[in-house]
């Protein structure tokens, strides 16, 4: 609709592609690639071998992998539930106060997430609450960098909603309480799961903060990567990372069929 | 039951604007009233009101005598029914019908008979399973009305229930809800629309709103054979509104002396005739004009006539032998037929 | 969860005749106070010796290269994100829908993917030869715009998804040419998705961290970065707790800047 001849529909296409796929669909296929193989020298690596799967599905990177999904499930979950709580309370409120509260929870995004993991750090190596060392402090840093995502998502989608349908539900004699569990939860719930794979798969690949705190028993699989990357293994680390990937886009799978259904009930 | 409505002096303003003015009004026990007006008279405020979404800074609210001013929505007990239905789109059709009824916890084994008799009187029963996606927009608005009725409530509020729908369906809708009116003679009905065809069928009786302002109200009969003001007239039906000058002598349009049967109120300066009621040819109270436009209605003509450069509409039966543009023709109307109308364009 | 919906359902009102809208926004702010501000505020309390970083070399060059980075990428990404998405949205192939959901995808990857990427392609072993160049502020650039530039045109789709397609037939059936149409009616049009994604790219780049610790160069050094090797390597809490403080300093400022001026521009 905005160009017309052929020739320059093609020339247009070009570019695209030209710009396309090697800045996105290149690195994708290079760490594919590379986590098959041994060496890589020339245009294509060598070497084939399944032996980082082998690897990468064993032992310390197996346990690396639970950790990571553990932590992002727990976080994901958590972060759903107080930024839902949030979103909600904040739309009750008169306009100032809801900006108090979207400026509050919009900090974790503007603050660098390594600061975010040393703030924490600094905070939870000492009483009242003493974290350091332990799993928790991993979660919690996780639940805190992305509960801004889910509190903003969420926000935006309770803005969105109609509110002719609580007003309905309000005339035929339904309590505010359950209105809320009954019709606006139900309507929410595409832009809840919507809201859960994002902080799930943020969780996933997040590096800057948990480097700042994890202990050694509670190795996320970033971490590992990273690890792995730096003493030169870069093969090997490439099938870590293609495991990561695998396992997020597994989960998020799951959540948008649920979403789906969600959607269409 | 809560049957009926009062408004008492019902002020509501959004930041300092004025969004309905002091209206006062009463809708009895089992009548309808539609409260007429274009869009941003107030009539839709009026309507959120009584269903306690908006919170007048004065006035009271009163539902069956109880006053409801400072009672959450939820604890009104009205049936509401708006513009796109709401309804909710998770639930089947018979899940949306019984919400109200658990909401409220009504028993079990009661709910599904009321449900099924709410479906039954709005024709809607054989879709109990369907989602509302699932069905077309007459069909959605007939379970927004079971959904309403199931509650039972003492007053309907209806928020331009049919203008989303197309004009067959619009038609074939009216005549429904009158029926169900007779089925259930003891509810109140609210009825917010800008179309008069609707409020003129329906309604008892008819509230016309302007710019936050109660203008009139009466029965559809009264607010068209004797509007008390401009607004009204050329709001309820369509009216010739002819400026003229009322004295000693009588009353004056251009040069000609026109008799008119009823009384002048106080100072008036309009006069009002709806465009059926001007014949062409001879008779009392002639115009002598010419053709500017003459439109085929199938049954009827309307001629638009330049009568000393004011336009005159007449709607006659369909002629034979029409005049045409530029034609010079007589045009007439009974003294009864002629309302004077007070100046300044309001009764207040 | 349950649990804490069943609460937030008892407590939570229909929003506006709920009666103490405050009492419920509590917990949440309480949850605010107790892992941000709180750890935010040790962090600026912990935070000593600023004459010694501010004189560092090292800290001024990370400063620097940290907003010259981020504002070079955050151009690069509205700029790629824009024609991207245009030919996306506007002149469309077989399969612009797939690409639309593989950029949706590509947003759930973890940034250090991409550096991973670039170590073969530019490494010292690479496909393309052993220069130096990912070591450069250059090859971070490189990482941060590939990475970025799917935040600006996720926003983009979206708003461009919106945009009456008549107005472009009514446009282009008056006789504008694709780039006067590009200018005057699309461009307006993207302007509120552009400010939001650009002010994301602007801040996620200040804060990019994997990125730069995966292309192990020494020459680049960013304020997130030097957060970290204070920290973790020189364990220099005082000081890692300064350049924080900077680091949170200029990254709120940048972006309530970006967002004062693109709010000005209409935006």
């Amino acid at each position: 609709m905005l160009v017309h001849s052929r020739g320059a529909k093609w020339a247009v296409w070009a570019v695209f592609f030209v710009l396309f796929l090697p800045l996105f669909a290149l690195p994708l296929l290079v760490v594919l690639g590379a986590s098959f193989a041994t060496n890589w020298s020339s245009v294509l690596p060598s070497g084939l071998t399944a032996a980082h799967y082998d690897a990468a599905t064993r032992g310390e990177a197996l346990q690396a992998l639970t950790t990571s999904l553990v932590t992002a499930l727990a976080a994901s979950l958590l972060a759903l539930a107080v930024g839902t709580w949030a979103a909600l309370a904040a739309h009750a409120l008169p306009k100032p106060l809801r900006r108090v509260l979207d400026a509050l929870f919009v900090l974790p995004v503007a603050v660098p997430s390594v600061v975010v993991g040393l703030a924490v750090l600094v905070a939870f190596s000492r009483p009242p609450l003493l974290l350091n060392g332990t799993r928790w402090i991993v979660i919690l840093a996780h639940t805190v960098l992305v509960t801004a995502f889910a509190y903003q998502s969420v926000s935006a989608a309770v803005t969105r909603l109609d509110p002719a349908y609580e007003q309905a539900a309000a005339s035929l004699g339904g309590r505010p309480a359950y209105v809320l569990w009954r019709i606006r939860l139900p309507l929410l719930l595409p832009s809840l799961t919507a809201a859960a794979g994002l902080c799930f798969a943020l969780s996933m690949g997040e590096l800057s903060a948990t480097v700042m705190l994890y202990p050694p028993d509670w190795t996320p699989l970033p971490v590992l990567v990273y690890a792995a990357t730096d003493r030169g293994a870069l093969f090997a680390g490439s099938a870590l990372a293609m495991v990561l990937m695998a396992a997020t886009l597994t989960v998020l799978l799951v959540v948008s069929r649920i979403r789906t259904r969600a959607s269409y009930r | 039951m809560n049957s009926g409505i009062r408004f008492d002096s019902v002020t509501v303003a959004y930041d300092g604007n004025v969004v309905l003015d002091a209206l006062d009004l009463t809708v009895e026990p089992g009548e309808v009233m539609a409260l007429l007006g274009p869009s941003g008279s107030g009539k839709t405020t009026a309507l959120r009101a009584v269903a306690g979404f908006v919170r007048p800074v004065s006035g009271r609210v009163f539902l069956g005598g109880r006053d409801v001013t400072d009672l959450p929505p939820y604890r009104r007990g009205v049936g509401m029914v708006v513009q796109q239905y709401a309804l909710f789109p998770h639930m089947r059709v018979e899940e949306n019908v019984a919400f109200g009824l658990k909401a409220q916890k009504v028993a079990k084994g009661e709910i599904r008979g009321r449900v099924a008799q709410a479906l039954d009187m709005t024709g809607m029963a054989a879709y109990a399973r369907r989602h509302p996606r699932e069905l077309s927009g007459g069909q959605q608005q007939r379970v927004a009305i079971a959904r309403a009725l199931a509650i039972r409530p003492g007053v309907l509020l209806l928020d331009e229930p049919l203008s989303a729908l197309d004009a067959r369906l619009r038609s074939g809708m009216l005549a429904e809800l009158a029926r169900l009116h007779r089925e259930l003679p003891d509810v109140s009905i609210l009825y917010v629309t800008h179309d008069q065809v609707e409020a003129l069928t329906l309604a008892d009786r008819i509230a016309v709103m302007d710019s936050a302002r109660l203008r009139a109200y009466g029965t559809p009969r009264e607010l068209y054979r004797s509007p008390s003001d401009e607004f009204t007239a050329s709001f309820v039906g369509n009216a010739n509104l002819l400026p003229v000058t009322v004295g000693e002598e009588g009353v004056f349009f251009g040069g000609r002396r026109i008799k008119v049967s009823g009384q002048a109120p106080g100072a008036a300066d309009t006069l009002c005739v709806r465009p059926h009621l001007v014949g062409l040819g001879d008779g009392p109270n002639q115009l002598e004009g010419r053709v500017s436009e003459v439109q085929w209605r199938g049954a009827t003509h309307r001629l638009y006539v330049d009568v000393d450069g004011h336009r005159v509409m007449a709607d006659v039966r369909e002629l034979k032998d029409p005049p045409s543009h530029g034609d010079a023709v007589t045009l007439h109307f009974a003294p009864d037929d002629a309302v004077l109308l007070a100046a300044g364009g309001s009764h207040d | 969860m349950t649990e804490v919906v069943r609460r937030v359902r008892v407590r939570c009102g229909l929003s506006r005749s709920s009666p103490r809208p405050w009492g419920v926004a509590l917990p949440p702010v309480a949850f605010v106070a107790l892992f941000i501000l709180y750890p935010l505020a040790l962090v600026l309390q912990q935070s000593c010796g600023y004459a010694d970083v501010f004189t560092s070399e090292g800290f001024r060059h990370a400063l620097w290269t940290t907003v010259w980075l981020a504002l070079a990428s955050t151009v690069g990404c509205l700029a790629l994100g824009f024609a991207l998405a245009l030919v996306i949205a506007f002149v469309p192939f077989p399969g612009a829908k797939a690409v639309a959901r593989f950029i949706d995808v590509y947003l759930s990857f973890p940034s250090f993917l991409i550096t991973l990427a670039l170590l073969f392609i530019y490494g010292t072993t690479g496909i393309v030869g052993s220069f130096q160049f990912l070591t450069t502020p250059w090859g971070v650039l490189l990482a941060e715009v590939t990475y970025f530039t799917p935040f600006v045109m996720r926003p983009l789709l979206a708003a461009f998804s919106q945009l009456d397609t008549a107005q472009l037939e009514a446009a282009s059936s008056l006789g504008a040419r694709a780039p006067r149409i590009v200018r005057r009616i699309v461009l307006p049009e993207a302007l509120p998705a552009l400010a939001a994604g650009g002010s994301l790219v602007l801040v996620l780049s200040l804060n990019e961290f994997g990125i730069v610790l995966f292309t192990g160069a020494k020459g680049v050094t960013t304020l997130p970065m030097l957060v970290y090797s204070k920290a973790i390597l020189e364990s220099d809490y005082p000081g890692a707790c300064v350049v924080a403080v900077v680091n949170v300093l200029v990254s709120v400022g940048l972006y309530g800047l970006y967002r004062v001026v693109s709010r000005r521009a209409g935006a």
